[in-house]
Protein backbone atom coordinates (compact mmCIF):
# COMPACT_ATOMS: atom_id res chain seq x y z
CA UNK A 1 0.00 0.00 0.00
CA UNK A 2 1.21 3.59 -1.07
CA UNK A 3 1.46 5.99 2.39
CA UNK A 4 1.95 9.62 1.99
CA UNK A 5 2.74 12.14 4.70
CA UNK A 6 0.15 14.90 4.41
CA UNK A 7 0.07 18.29 6.51
CA UNK A 8 -2.81 20.16 8.15
CA UNK A 9 -1.92 23.61 8.08
CA UNK A 10 -3.75 26.96 9.84
CA UNK A 11 -4.39 28.97 12.48
CA UNK A 12 -5.57 28.24 15.83
CA UNK A 13 -8.84 27.42 16.04
CA UNK A 14 -9.72 27.24 12.84
CA UNK A 15 -10.87 23.10 13.29
CA UNK A 16 -8.13 21.23 11.59
CA UNK A 17 -8.75 18.88 14.51
CA UNK A 18 -12.58 18.83 13.90
CA UNK A 19 -11.83 18.18 10.61
CA UNK A 20 -9.21 14.86 11.27
CA UNK A 21 -11.27 14.31 13.94
CA UNK A 22 -14.71 13.92 12.05
CA UNK A 23 -12.12 11.79 8.83
CA UNK A 24 -10.20 9.82 11.36
CA UNK A 25 -11.20 7.68 14.41
CA UNK A 26 -7.78 6.73 15.75
CA UNK A 27 -5.99 9.25 17.45
CA UNK A 28 -2.63 9.79 19.37
CA UNK A 29 -2.97 10.64 22.73
CA UNK A 30 -4.10 14.37 23.65
CA UNK A 31 -1.17 14.98 26.27
CA UNK A 32 1.75 14.81 23.78
CA UNK A 33 0.05 17.27 21.37
CA UNK A 34 0.12 20.79 23.53
CA UNK A 35 3.85 20.07 23.96
CA UNK A 36 5.32 19.45 20.63
CA UNK A 37 2.11 20.92 18.73
CA UNK A 38 1.77 18.33 15.98
CA UNK A 39 -0.72 15.55 16.11
CA UNK A 40 0.02 12.29 13.73
CA UNK A 41 -3.53 10.75 13.12
CA UNK A 42 -3.72 8.14 9.79
CA UNK A 43 -6.50 6.97 7.80
CA UNK A 44 -6.79 4.63 4.40
CA UNK A 45 -8.38 5.90 1.56
CA UNK A 46 -9.64 4.95 -1.69
CA UNK A 47 -8.67 6.46 -4.53
CA UNK A 48 -9.25 6.05 -8.11
CA UNK A 49 -8.79 2.11 -7.00
CA UNK A 50 -6.09 2.50 -4.96
CA UNK A 51 -5.52 2.21 -1.07
CA UNK A 52 -3.46 4.86 0.48
CA UNK A 53 -2.54 5.39 3.34
CA UNK A 54 -2.56 9.04 4.51
CA UNK A 55 -0.02 10.06 7.51
CA UNK A 56 -1.82 13.31 8.57
CA UNK A 57 0.53 15.90 10.35
CA UNK A 58 -1.84 18.19 11.83
CA UNK A 59 0.41 21.12 12.54
CA UNK A 60 -0.72 23.58 15.34
CA UNK A 61 -0.83 27.06 14.35
CA UNK A 62 0.72 28.46 11.04
CA UNK A 63 4.08 27.91 9.78
CA UNK A 64 5.19 31.75 10.61
CA UNK A 65 4.90 30.53 14.31
CA UNK A 66 8.57 30.09 14.92
CA UNK A 67 8.11 27.35 17.67
CA UNK A 68 6.80 25.34 15.15
CA UNK A 69 10.03 22.74 14.00
CA UNK A 70 11.08 23.49 10.26
CA UNK A 71 11.21 19.56 10.09
CA UNK A 72 7.47 19.10 10.63
CA UNK A 73 6.80 20.03 7.16
CA UNK A 74 9.96 18.45 5.18
CA UNK A 75 8.99 14.84 3.03
CA UNK A 76 5.03 15.88 2.92
CA UNK A 77 3.50 14.89 -0.82
CA UNK A 78 0.32 17.09 -0.47
CA UNK A 79 -0.56 20.14 2.43
CA UNK A 80 -4.27 21.35 3.42
CA UNK A 81 -3.97 24.99 4.41
CA UNK A 82 -7.34 25.73 6.73
CA UNK A 83 -9.08 28.78 7.54
CA UNK A 84 -11.95 29.78 9.52
CA UNK A 85 -14.51 31.36 7.13
CA UNK A 86 -15.74 32.85 10.28
CA UNK A 87 -12.61 34.74 11.42
CA UNK A 88 -11.34 37.23 8.83
CA UNK A 89 -7.92 37.18 10.71
CA UNK A 90 -7.44 33.16 9.31
CA UNK A 91 -7.13 34.13 5.42
CA UNK A 92 -6.14 38.14 6.05
CA UNK A 93 -2.79 36.73 5.17
CA UNK A 94 -3.85 33.48 3.34
CA UNK A 95 -1.04 34.56 0.63
CA UNK A 96 2.16 34.73 2.84
CA UNK A 97 1.32 31.46 4.67
CA UNK A 98 0.71 29.58 1.33
CA UNK A 99 4.52 31.30 0.29
CA UNK A 100 5.57 29.83 3.63
CA UNK A 101 4.09 26.53 3.84
CA UNK A 102 5.24 26.41 -0.18
CA UNK A 103 9.18 27.37 1.05
CA UNK A 104 9.14 25.01 3.83
CA UNK A 105 7.54 21.87 2.51
CA UNK A 106 9.01 22.26 -0.97
CA UNK A 107 5.32 21.86 -2.48
CA UNK A 108 4.01 23.68 -5.37
CA UNK A 109 0.16 23.04 -4.65
CA UNK A 110 -1.79 23.55 -1.28
CA UNK A 111 -5.33 22.44 -1.14
CA UNK A 112 -7.19 25.88 0.55
CA UNK A 113 -10.23 24.66 2.52
CA UNK A 114 -12.77 27.45 4.28
CA UNK A 115 -14.05 25.74 7.40
CA UNK A 116 -17.10 26.42 9.57
CA UNK A 117 -19.17 26.72 6.44
CA UNK A 118 -21.86 26.28 9.13
CA UNK A 119 -21.53 29.67 11.10
CA UNK A 120 -22.14 31.53 8.10
CA UNK A 121 -25.57 32.10 6.32
CA UNK A 122 -25.05 31.72 2.25
CA UNK A 123 -25.17 35.72 1.55
CA UNK A 124 -22.31 35.69 4.25
CA UNK A 125 -20.31 32.92 2.69
CA UNK A 126 -20.53 34.48 -0.87
CA UNK A 127 -18.98 37.69 0.50
CA UNK A 128 -16.00 36.11 2.06
CA UNK A 129 -15.17 33.92 -0.58
CA UNK A 130 -15.61 36.99 -2.87
CA UNK A 131 -13.23 38.59 -0.32
CA UNK A 132 -10.12 35.94 -0.42
CA UNK A 133 -7.77 36.40 -2.62
CA UNK A 134 -6.44 32.85 -3.47
CA UNK A 135 -9.23 30.41 -5.26
CA UNK A 136 -10.57 28.34 -2.30
CA UNK A 137 -10.70 24.50 -3.53
CA UNK A 138 -13.55 23.40 -0.73
CA UNK A 139 -15.86 24.96 2.20
CA UNK A 140 -16.45 22.42 4.41
CA UNK A 141 -18.40 21.91 7.78
CA UNK A 142 -16.47 19.13 10.54
CA UNK A 143 -19.15 20.04 12.59
CA UNK A 144 -22.17 19.28 9.76
CA UNK A 145 -19.87 16.61 8.16
CA UNK A 146 -19.67 18.08 5.14
CA UNK A 147 -17.14 18.04 2.85
CA UNK A 148 -14.89 17.08 4.88
CA UNK A 149 -14.25 13.11 3.07
CA UNK A 150 -13.99 15.63 -0.07
CA UNK A 151 -11.58 17.86 1.18
CA UNK A 152 -9.25 14.80 2.07
CA UNK A 153 -9.87 12.99 -1.09
CA UNK A 154 -8.77 16.08 -2.73
CA UNK A 155 -5.49 15.87 -0.66
CA UNK A 156 -5.07 12.12 -1.56
CA UNK A 157 -5.39 12.87 -5.17
CA UNK A 158 -2.64 15.54 -4.53
CA UNK A 159 0.11 13.37 -2.67
CA UNK A 160 -0.24 10.59 -5.57
CA UNK A 161 0.33 12.91 -8.31
CA UNK B 1 -92.82 -16.97 52.93
CA UNK B 2 -93.63 -15.47 55.95
CA UNK B 3 -90.54 -15.87 57.51
CA UNK B 4 -88.63 -14.68 54.59
CA UNK B 5 -90.43 -11.19 54.70
CA UNK B 6 -89.20 -11.09 58.69
CA UNK B 7 -85.61 -11.88 57.60
CA UNK B 8 -85.63 -9.29 54.79
CA UNK B 9 -86.61 -6.63 57.61
CA UNK B 10 -83.85 -7.85 59.59
CA UNK B 11 -81.41 -7.46 57.31
CA UNK B 12 -82.79 -4.02 56.11
CA UNK B 13 -82.00 -3.05 59.93
CA UNK B 14 -79.38 -4.34 59.89
CA UNK B 15 -77.79 -2.15 57.14
CA UNK B 16 -79.14 0.82 58.88
CA UNK B 17 -77.19 -0.39 62.22
CA UNK B 18 -74.28 -0.88 60.28
CA UNK B 19 -74.79 2.19 58.31
CA UNK B 20 -75.33 4.16 61.76
CA UNK B 21 -72.05 2.49 63.39
CA UNK B 22 -69.57 2.59 60.45
CA UNK B 23 -70.46 5.79 58.58
CA UNK B 24 -67.41 7.49 59.77
CA UNK B 25 -65.08 4.57 58.49
CA UNK B 26 -67.28 4.02 55.05
CA UNK B 27 -66.32 7.47 54.80
CA UNK B 28 -62.39 6.85 55.36
CA UNK B 29 -62.35 3.79 52.87
CA UNK B 30 -63.83 5.63 50.37
CA UNK B 31 -61.36 8.45 50.23
CA UNK B 32 -59.03 5.57 50.95
CA UNK B 33 -60.27 3.88 47.49
CA UNK B 34 -60.46 6.69 45.80
CA UNK B 35 -56.86 7.46 46.38
CA UNK B 36 -55.49 4.58 45.51
CA UNK B 37 -57.71 4.54 42.38
CA UNK B 38 -55.91 8.15 41.85
CA UNK B 39 -52.70 6.97 42.12
CA UNK B 40 -53.51 4.12 39.81
CA UNK B 41 -54.40 6.72 36.95
CA UNK B 42 -51.69 8.80 37.80
CA UNK B 43 -48.92 6.21 37.99
CA UNK B 44 -50.07 4.76 34.56
CA UNK B 45 -49.75 8.18 33.19
CA UNK B 46 -46.37 8.88 35.15
CA UNK B 47 -43.98 5.72 34.94
CA UNK B 48 -43.48 5.63 31.48
CA UNK B 49 -41.97 9.07 31.77
CA UNK B 50 -40.40 8.30 34.73
CA UNK B 51 -39.06 5.24 33.08
CA UNK B 52 -37.67 7.07 30.23
CA UNK B 53 -36.01 9.19 32.40
CA UNK B 54 -34.01 6.85 34.33
CA UNK B 55 -33.33 5.74 30.64
CA UNK B 56 -31.65 8.51 29.73
CA UNK B 57 -29.96 9.46 33.43
CA UNK B 58 -28.47 5.62 32.98
CA UNK B 59 -27.22 6.22 29.06
CA UNK B 60 -26.02 9.35 29.77
CA UNK B 61 -25.07 9.97 33.56
CA UNK B 62 -21.62 10.98 32.63
CA UNK B 63 -22.52 13.45 30.47
CA UNK B 64 -24.83 15.22 32.63
CA UNK B 65 -23.15 14.94 36.17
CA UNK B 66 -19.54 13.75 35.23
CA UNK B 67 -17.62 16.83 35.39
CA UNK B 68 -20.04 17.72 38.90
CA UNK B 69 -18.80 14.50 40.08
CA UNK B 70 -15.23 14.93 39.65
CA UNK B 71 -15.38 18.72 40.29
CA UNK B 72 -17.17 17.66 43.59
CA UNK B 73 -14.69 14.42 44.61
CA UNK B 74 -11.64 16.99 43.89
CA UNK B 75 -12.81 19.68 46.31
CA UNK B 76 -13.53 16.92 48.52
CA UNK B 77 -9.82 15.44 48.33
CA UNK B 78 -8.53 18.89 48.10
CA UNK B 79 -10.68 19.98 51.31
CA UNK B 80 -10.42 16.88 53.29
CA UNK B 81 -6.88 15.39 52.51
CA UNK B 82 -6.23 13.45 55.54
CA UNK B 83 -9.63 11.83 55.49
CA UNK B 84 -8.58 10.97 52.00
CA UNK B 85 -5.56 9.63 52.90
CA UNK B 86 -7.44 7.39 55.85
CA UNK B 87 -9.75 6.06 53.63
CA UNK B 88 -7.52 4.65 50.70
CA UNK B 89 -3.90 3.81 52.73
CA UNK B 90 -5.70 0.99 53.90
CA UNK B 91 -6.57 -0.62 50.78
CA UNK B 92 -3.76 1.37 48.30
CA UNK B 93 -0.93 -0.11 51.17
CA UNK B 94 -2.37 -3.61 50.80
CA UNK B 95 -2.52 -3.24 47.09
CA UNK B 96 1.02 -1.96 46.70
CA UNK B 97 1.97 -4.61 49.34
CA UNK B 98 0.46 -7.50 47.44
CA UNK B 99 2.34 -6.07 44.10
CA UNK B 100 5.89 -5.75 45.94
CA UNK B 101 5.64 -9.41 47.38
CA UNK B 102 4.24 -10.49 44.15
CA UNK B 103 7.63 -8.61 41.74
CA UNK B 104 10.10 -9.45 44.75
CA UNK B 105 8.97 -13.21 44.79
CA UNK B 106 9.15 -13.66 40.60
CA UNK B 107 12.58 -12.36 40.92
CA UNK B 108 13.81 -14.09 43.67
CA UNK B 109 12.20 -17.11 41.93
CA UNK B 110 14.24 -15.99 38.77
CA UNK B 111 17.82 -15.97 40.90
CA UNK B 112 17.05 -19.36 42.85
CA UNK B 113 16.76 -20.11 39.14
CA UNK B 114 20.30 -19.05 37.93
CA UNK B 115 22.03 -19.34 40.55
CA UNK B 116 21.48 -23.34 41.03
CA UNK B 117 21.98 -23.30 36.92
CA UNK B 118 25.32 -20.96 37.29
CA UNK B 119 26.62 -22.69 40.55
CA UNK B 120 26.72 -26.47 39.22
CA UNK B 121 30.18 -28.22 38.57
CA UNK B 122 29.35 -27.74 34.79
CA UNK B 123 29.17 -24.19 34.45
CA UNK B 124 31.59 -23.36 37.02
CA UNK B 125 34.21 -25.28 34.92
CA UNK B 126 33.20 -23.03 32.02
CA UNK B 127 33.43 -20.15 33.60
CA UNK B 128 36.90 -20.65 35.14
CA UNK B 129 38.13 -21.55 31.58
CA UNK B 130 36.69 -18.57 30.41
CA UNK B 131 37.30 -16.24 32.90
CA UNK B 132 35.55 -12.96 32.10
CA UNK B 133 32.89 -12.27 34.18
CA UNK B 134 32.28 -12.29 38.07
CA UNK B 135 29.53 -14.15 39.61
CA UNK B 136 27.41 -11.16 40.83
CA UNK B 137 27.52 -10.29 36.96
CA UNK B 138 26.52 -13.52 35.47
CA UNK B 139 23.66 -13.44 37.82
CA UNK B 140 22.38 -10.25 36.91
CA UNK B 141 22.88 -10.74 33.30
CA UNK B 142 20.86 -13.36 33.35
CA UNK B 143 18.09 -12.04 35.61
CA UNK B 144 17.77 -8.41 34.13
CA UNK B 145 18.86 -10.09 30.68
CA UNK B 146 18.60 -7.16 27.99
CA UNK B 147 16.22 -7.98 25.08
CA UNK B 148 14.91 -6.25 21.67
CA UNK B 149 11.29 -5.55 22.30
CA UNK B 150 10.67 -3.58 18.78
CA UNK B 151 12.50 -1.93 15.80
CA UNK B 152 11.37 0.94 13.69
CA UNK B 153 13.12 1.77 10.64
CA UNK B 154 11.74 5.23 9.63
CA UNK B 155 12.29 8.24 6.50
CA UNK B 156 13.54 10.78 8.32
CA UNK B 157 11.83 13.68 7.05
CA UNK B 158 8.34 12.24 6.26
CA UNK B 159 8.03 9.74 9.25
CA UNK B 160 7.06 6.83 7.36
CA UNK B 161 7.42 3.66 8.24
CA UNK B 162 9.63 1.58 6.02
CA UNK B 163 9.76 -1.85 7.74
CA UNK B 164 9.32 -2.73 11.79
CA UNK B 165 9.79 -5.83 13.88
CA UNK B 166 7.24 -6.43 17.34
CA UNK B 167 7.27 -8.70 19.98
CA UNK B 168 4.01 -8.42 20.64
CA UNK B 169 1.21 -6.26 19.08
CA UNK B 170 1.06 -2.61 18.18
CA UNK B 171 -1.96 -0.90 17.33
CA UNK B 172 -0.68 1.70 14.52
CA UNK B 173 2.77 1.24 13.80
CA UNK B 174 2.45 4.15 11.10
CA UNK B 175 1.14 6.26 13.55
CA UNK B 176 3.59 5.40 15.98
CA UNK B 177 6.45 6.35 13.32
CA UNK B 178 4.97 9.30 12.32
CA UNK B 179 4.49 10.69 16.11
CA UNK B 180 7.96 9.58 16.88
CA UNK B 181 9.78 10.97 14.35
CA UNK B 182 7.45 14.31 15.65
CA UNK B 183 8.89 14.06 18.59
CA UNK B 184 12.43 13.19 17.16
CA UNK B 185 12.34 16.54 15.46
CA UNK B 186 10.76 18.39 18.15
CA UNK B 187 13.63 17.57 20.58
CA UNK B 188 16.14 18.17 18.04
CA UNK B 189 14.99 21.87 17.27
CA UNK B 190 14.22 22.81 20.91
CA UNK B 191 17.55 21.46 22.33
CA UNK B 192 20.15 20.79 19.64
CA UNK B 193 22.84 22.37 18.56
CA UNK B 194 24.46 22.22 15.48
CA UNK B 195 22.53 19.58 13.76
CA UNK B 196 22.60 16.97 16.56
CA UNK B 197 20.63 14.50 16.47
CA UNK B 198 18.22 12.35 19.42
CA UNK B 199 19.79 9.01 20.13
CA UNK B 200 17.97 7.72 23.39
CA UNK B 201 14.94 8.08 25.12
CA UNK B 202 13.88 6.36 28.33
CA UNK B 203 10.89 5.29 29.62
CA UNK B 204 9.29 3.08 31.94
CA UNK B 205 11.28 -0.10 31.70
CA UNK B 206 12.29 0.66 28.21
CA UNK B 207 15.34 2.31 26.48
CA UNK B 208 14.79 3.65 22.99
CA UNK B 209 17.96 3.56 21.27
CA UNK B 210 17.66 6.23 17.87
CA UNK B 211 20.33 5.48 15.16
CA UNK B 212 20.71 8.11 12.31
CA UNK B 213 21.53 7.31 9.21
CA UNK B 214 21.66 9.98 5.87
CA UNK B 215 17.91 9.34 4.78
CA UNK B 216 16.47 6.86 7.00
CA UNK B 217 16.87 6.37 11.12
CA UNK B 218 16.57 2.98 13.16
CA UNK B 219 14.71 3.40 16.30
CA UNK B 220 15.09 0.18 18.96
CA UNK B 221 13.23 -0.09 21.68
CA UNK B 222 15.12 -2.29 24.34
CA UNK B 223 14.34 -3.84 28.12
CA UNK B 224 16.43 -5.68 30.56
CA UNK B 225 19.79 -4.29 31.85
CA UNK B 226 21.98 -2.99 28.88
CA UNK B 227 25.49 -4.52 29.36
CA UNK B 228 28.67 -3.01 27.94
CA UNK B 229 29.10 -6.11 25.33
CA UNK B 230 25.04 -5.57 24.40
CA UNK B 231 25.19 -2.20 23.23
CA UNK B 232 27.87 -2.64 21.00
CA UNK B 233 27.04 -6.00 19.49
CA UNK B 234 23.52 -3.51 19.02
CA UNK B 235 25.78 -0.85 17.53
CA UNK B 236 27.21 -3.36 15.00
CA UNK B 237 24.15 -5.23 13.99
CA UNK B 238 22.30 -2.16 13.68
CA UNK B 239 25.00 -0.37 11.04
CA UNK B 240 25.48 -3.62 9.37
CA UNK B 241 21.66 -3.42 8.29
CA UNK B 242 21.42 0.20 7.77
CA UNK B 243 24.73 -1.04 5.41
CA UNK B 244 22.93 -3.16 3.49
CA UNK B 245 19.53 -0.91 2.90
CA UNK B 246 21.26 2.25 2.05
CA UNK B 247 23.38 0.19 -0.38
CA UNK B 248 20.26 -1.62 -1.58
CA UNK B 249 17.18 0.96 -1.74
CA UNK B 250 14.93 -1.58 -2.69
CA UNK B 251 14.09 -3.08 0.82
CA UNK B 252 13.20 0.19 0.93
CA UNK B 253 10.14 -0.08 -0.95
CA UNK B 254 9.59 -3.61 0.20
CA UNK B 255 8.46 -4.11 3.79
CA UNK B 256 8.03 -7.65 3.91
CA UNK B 257 11.62 -8.06 3.12
CA UNK B 258 13.17 -5.54 4.88
CA UNK B 259 11.01 -7.01 7.94
CA UNK B 260 13.13 -9.98 7.03
CA UNK B 261 16.23 -8.54 7.03
CA UNK B 262 15.07 -6.82 10.28
CA UNK B 263 14.98 -10.02 12.10
CA UNK B 264 18.14 -11.52 10.23
CA UNK B 265 20.05 -8.51 11.33
CA UNK B 266 18.76 -7.54 14.97
CA UNK B 267 16.67 -10.60 16.41
CA UNK B 268 17.82 -13.92 15.46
Amino acid sequence: MIAKKVLLVGNFGVGKTSLIRRFVLNEFSEDYISTIGVRVSSKIVSYQNKDIKLLIWDVAGTSEDEKIPKAYFLGASAAMYVFDLSREETYNNIEAFLDSIKQLSNLKEVTIVGNKKDLLTAEELKTVTNAITVPIDLVTSAKENDNVADAFLQLASQAIK
Amino acid sequence: MKEKTVNTVKDNRFELLKELLLEDDREKFTALSEEIVQREKLSKKVNPLIDSKINDLRQNFPEYFGSTITETIKTQIRDSQDEVVDALYPIMGKLIKKAIVSEITKLSERINKTISEKFSVKQMFRRFIKGKNTDAEDVLQEVFEASIEQVFIIEKDSGLLSGSYSKGDIADKDMVSGMLTAIKSFAEDAFSKENQNLEDIKFDNFQLTIKNFKTIYIAIATSGVLTTDFKENLADNTNNLAEIILRERKYLEDETKLNVMIERHLIA
